[in-house]
């Protein structure tokens, strides 16, 4: 029993970690987001299916943070997915290696779930139908929530870029 | 699309490819290594009979009943009379020895009288149909 959660420790606790990282920003939160995620993980095992474990996994993570979030932030992080970001501001003449970071720190400020979506399909590289089932979404709300998601950095990227 | 919003586009793309899965701090691994010991779950005592966990309520009749089975023991020892228990049980006894022989005596003078009057009754009767009696022998029946 141990081994098998072991082996899921080892599969599974970088992109737990990632998803918490980005959505909760503070390492120590994050931290503990992963490890009550995996707590559950534990109890739950024997009724979930072993193949829906990552996806079962990243939604409890992403929850956890969420609700984290509510309690740090009761109205700014979940009331508007649709504003525009404005926190990372411009930085022109920025050098390709800088943009990395900068691109890091603008999926930070999106909006749920554009920012989930973002990390889970372009950061975690899942597919479509498994970012659906972590994010309880369909597939069409999928491909445009992740469209307005690019548009956002690709109109910030627009302003920065050398 | 022009060409500049695809140069946007790849430039993006080449972007987020580089962004990596990030490695889980040790401090994580270590934590999350930890679970499975931290909170194993607890078997069962006796799984034939309680297939599942306990209920909580289940205990508390378990250990009032530790009480009670060490007063039961403690109750069913032998124990030893002391001299004044002798000596005041042998005084019951003759209390309630001297009732039994006040009664018996009692209850042996009633039957006594009972069937000695029934006897002469009957006696009586039997020799009034032949004999007839003064006067003076019914007043003493009477009196």
């Amino acid at each position: 029993m141990s081994r098998k959660f072991n082996k899921w420790v080892r599969e599974y606790q970088n992109q737990a970690w990632t998803l918490a990282r980005y959505l909760l920003k503070d390492p120590a939160e994050a931290e503990d987001a992963c490890q009550e995620a995996f707590v559950k993980l534990w109890k739950n095992q024997d009724a979930i299916d072993p193949d829906k474990i990552r996806p079962w996994l990243m939604k409890v993570t992403r929850n956890g943070c969420l609700d984290r979030l509510r309690r740090r932030h009761p109205t700014e992080e979940l009331q508007e997915w649709h504003e525009p970001n404005t926190v990372a501001g411009p930085m022109q003449g920025m050098h390709q290696s800088e943009l990395g970071s900068w691109l890091k720190n603008t999926i930070n400020s999106l909006k749920e779930p554009y920012r989930s979506l973002v990390v889970l399909r372009d950061v975690h590289q899942h597919s479509y139908e498994e970012v659906a089932a972590v994010l309880e979404l369909n597939m069409p709300q999928v491909k445009t929530y992740l469209h307005r998601a690019r548009k956002q950095l690709r109109e910030q990227l627009a302003e920065v870029r050398p | 699309m022009n060409r500049d919003d695809k140069t946007l586009d790849a430039q993006m793309d080449h972007l987020l490819n580089q962004l990596k899965i990030e490695k889980a701090p040790a401090s994580l691994t270590r934590k999350l290594k930890q679970i499975p010991r931290e909170h194993r779950e607890k078997k069962p005592l006796l799984p034939w009979l309680f297939p599942g966990p306990l209920p909580k309520w289940v205990m508390a009749p378990a250990f009032a009943a530790v009480p009670l089975a060490f007063l039961v023991v403690v109750l069913m020892q032998p124990r030893q009379p002391s001299p004044q228990d002798i000596e005041q049980a042998r005084q019951d006894l003759v209390v309630a020895f001297t009732y039994l022989d006040k009664a018996g005596l009692r209850t042996g003078n009633q039957i006594q009288s009972v069937l000695g009057g029934e006897l002469r009754h009957n006696v009586k009767d039997k020799l009034s149909e032949h004999i007839p009696f003064t006067e003076q022998s019914l007043q003493e029946e009477s009196s």
